[in-house]
C-alpha cells in the first residue's frame, strides 16, 4: 500500500512531517482499552486499520472514512515515530470541505454556528427547562455572519 | 478569584441543569462567575474548527476578545470549549501575522485580539487556583464508600502541552477531585478510551456504541456506583447514550453518570434533586439508595 496522504502541508500551525514515515506497524490502531476509537468500526481489522484507510486512500479527501476522526489525539500518542496521523486527516477534511464534499454532519453543524452563535438549535424545550431552572434566555448574534463572510467560509456555502 | 464565565453551547442550550450547579457551588470556593454579554460557540472543534481553520480562529478570538474587553481569565465547563479557546490562544500568541489577519477578520465586528487572557477548564481552577484543600474543606457531607469511576474525556488531556491539566495515558487528577470529597477512585480498563460522542455523532453510531459498551462494563467490572465526567459531550453520551446503547447491547445495569459540580453539590449538601439528577436519563435506585445511606 503506497501512503497516499499529501506529504506534507501547509497548515496555520506550519508544516508538519510527511506521511510517508508512517511505518504500517498498527499500533495506533491495535489496542481498543486506548486506541483509535474510529477503530471500532468493523470494516477496519488489524491488517487495514482505520490510519491506513485514510492515509492510504487513492483520493484521500473523497474518502468518507476521514469524517470518523474524532481529533482525540490517541494516534499521535501511541505512534512510536511521532506521525500524528490526526493532522494528516483533518489536512484531509479541509481539503473536502473546500471541494464541497464534506457531509451534511459537518456542513450543517458549521451553518448552524454561523447563523446563530451556536453550534445546537434553540429548542421550545430548552427555552422551558432554562425558565424552570431560573436562567436568562439564550441570545443569538449576528457577529459570525460577518466573521464566515471574511474568511471565505460563506462563498464554500450553498 | 473572579472569572468571565464561557458557558458554551452544549451546557446552556442542552444540559442547562448543569449550569445551574455550576452557579451553585463554585461561588461557594470563592470562584465568582462573571457572565459575559456576545459570548458564541468557542467554535466547536470537529465540525468547525478542524474543517476551516481561520474561521475557527477568527471566532475563538473573537470570545477571548470579549473576555480582554472584561479583563478576567475565561473559565469554562468543557473539554471541547478548552480545547478550542485554549489552541487558539495559543496559535494567536505565538504567530504575530496569523495575528494581524484575524485582527483584521475581526475588526468586522468591532473586536481585536491582544492574547492578554488565559483559558482554564473549572477542573483546572480547582486543582490549581482553588485548591484541592479547599474542596476538601467545603464538603459537608464526604461521600464515603461511593465509588466512583472517573473519565476525563480526550480533549482536556491532549495535546499536554498546550491543555496542561494531566497525563493523557494515566490521568489522576479527577481521582484526586474525587477523594476530595470522600469517595473511592476506581481503576478500570479502559480509562483513557473517548467517551465516543463525537465519534457516534459525525462517524459511526454502531461502534460508537460497543466502544460505550466495552467502556460502561470495564466500570462496572471494576465496581462502579457511577461515573464521574467533566465535559457536557462525555455527560450526554454516558448518560443519554448509555440508555441507547444498553437497548441495543442488551447491558443487564445501569450506571449513572454525574459531572463532577454535581458530586460537589451533594458533598455540599444539596440534594439528588437539587443536583439535576432528575435530568438524567439513566437512574439507578442502588447508586440512589447508597447516597441516601452515605448521605443520612
Amino acid at each position: 500500500m503506497v501512503l497516499n496522504a499529501p506529504y506534507t502541508y501547509p497548515g496555520l500551525r506550519g508544516v508538519r512531517k510527511a506521511a510517508e514515515i508512517c511505518l504500517k506497524c498498527g499500533v495506533c490502531c491495535a489496542v481498543p482499552e486506548y486506541g483509535c476509537p474510529a477503530q471500532y468500526d468493523p470494516q477496519f481489522n488489524p491488517k487495514h486499520t482505520y490510519v491506513y484507510d485514510c492515509l492510504g486512500a487513492e483520493k484521500p479527501a473523497s474518502n468518507p472514512s476521514i469524517w470518523q476522526c474524532v481529533s482525540c489525539h490517541k494516534c499521535e500518542e501511541m505512534c512510536p515515530y511521532e506521525v500524528s496521523p490526526l493532522h494528516f486527516i483533518e489536512a484531509m477534511k479541509q481539503r473536502a470541505l473546500e471541494a464541497g464534499e464534506a457531509p451534511e454532519s459537518i456542513t450543517g453543524e458549521i451553518e448552524q454556528v454561523v447563523n446563530t452563535g451556536y453550534a445546537f438549535p434553540v429548542t421550545a424545550n430548552t427555552e422551558r427547562l432554562r425558565e424552570e431552572l431560573g436562567l436568562e434566555p439564550i441570545q443569538p448574534t449576528e457577529d459570525l455572519k460577518r466573521i464566515a463572510e471574511a474568511t471565505g467560509l460563506r462563498r464554500l456555502r450553498k | 478569584m473572579k472569572y468571565s464565565f464561557f458557558r458554551g453551547c452544549f451546557i446552556p442550550i442542552r444540559l442547562p441543569h448543569v449550569e445551574k450547579v455550576a452557579g451553585m457551588v463554585l461561588p461557594k470556593l470563592g470562584v465568582h462567575l462573571q457572565p459575559v454579554e456576545g459570548f458564541t460557540c468557542c467554535p466547536e472543534p470537529i465540525g468547525v474548527t478542524v474543517n476551516h481553520p481561520l474561521t475557527g480562529l477568527a471566532v475563538s478570538a473573537r470570545n477571548l476578545a470579549l473576555a480582554e474587553e472584561q479583563g478576567h481569565d475565561i473559565i469554562t465547563l468543557c473539554n471541547g470549549c478548552t480545547y478550542t479557546l485554549k489552541q487558539a490562544n495559543e496559535t494567536l500568541k505565538a504567530d504575530s501575522e496569523l495575528r494581524d489577519r484575524v485582527n483584521a477578520i475581526l475588526a468586522e465586528t468591532g473586536h481585536k485580539y491582544n492574547g492578554t487572557v488565559e483559558v482554564h477548564h473549572f477542573a483546572q481552577v480547582l486543582t490549581d487556583a482553588v485548591g484541592l484543600d479547599r474542596v476538601e474543606a467545603a464538603v459537608e457531607r464526604p461521600l464515603t464508600g461511593l465509588k466512583v469511576a472517573s473519565h476525563t474525556g480526550c480533549h482536556i488531556l491532549s495535546p499536554p502541552d498546550v491543555m496542561g491539566f494531566d497525563d493523557p495515558q494515566v490521568p489522576v487528577k479527577l481521582d484526586q477531585m474525587i477523594i476530595a470529597l470522600g469517595a473511592t477512585p476506581l481503576d478500570y480498563e479502559y480509562k483513557t478510551q473517548c467517551c465516543g460522542w463525537t465519534l457516534s455523532n459525525y462517524g459511526d453510531r454502531n461502534a460508537a456504541a460497543r466502544l460505550l459498551g466495552d467502556k460502561l462494563t470495564a466500570m462496572h467490572a471494576a465496581g462502579a456506583d457511577s461515573v464521574n465526567v467533566i465535559c457536557p459531550q462525555c455527560l450526554a453520551q454516558l448518560d443519554t447514550g448509555q440508555m441507547l446503547a444498553a437497548r441495543s447491547l442488551k447491558l443487564d445495569f445501569r450506571l449513572p453518570a454525574l459531572f463532577y459540580l454535581q458530586y460537589l453539590a451533594l458533598a455540599m449538601g444539596y440534594s439528588l434533586e437539587e443536583a439535576g439528577y432528575d435530568k438524567h436519563r439513566v437512574k439507578d435506585p442502588g447508586f440512589e439508595e447508597k447516597l441516601r445511606r452515605i448521605l443520612a
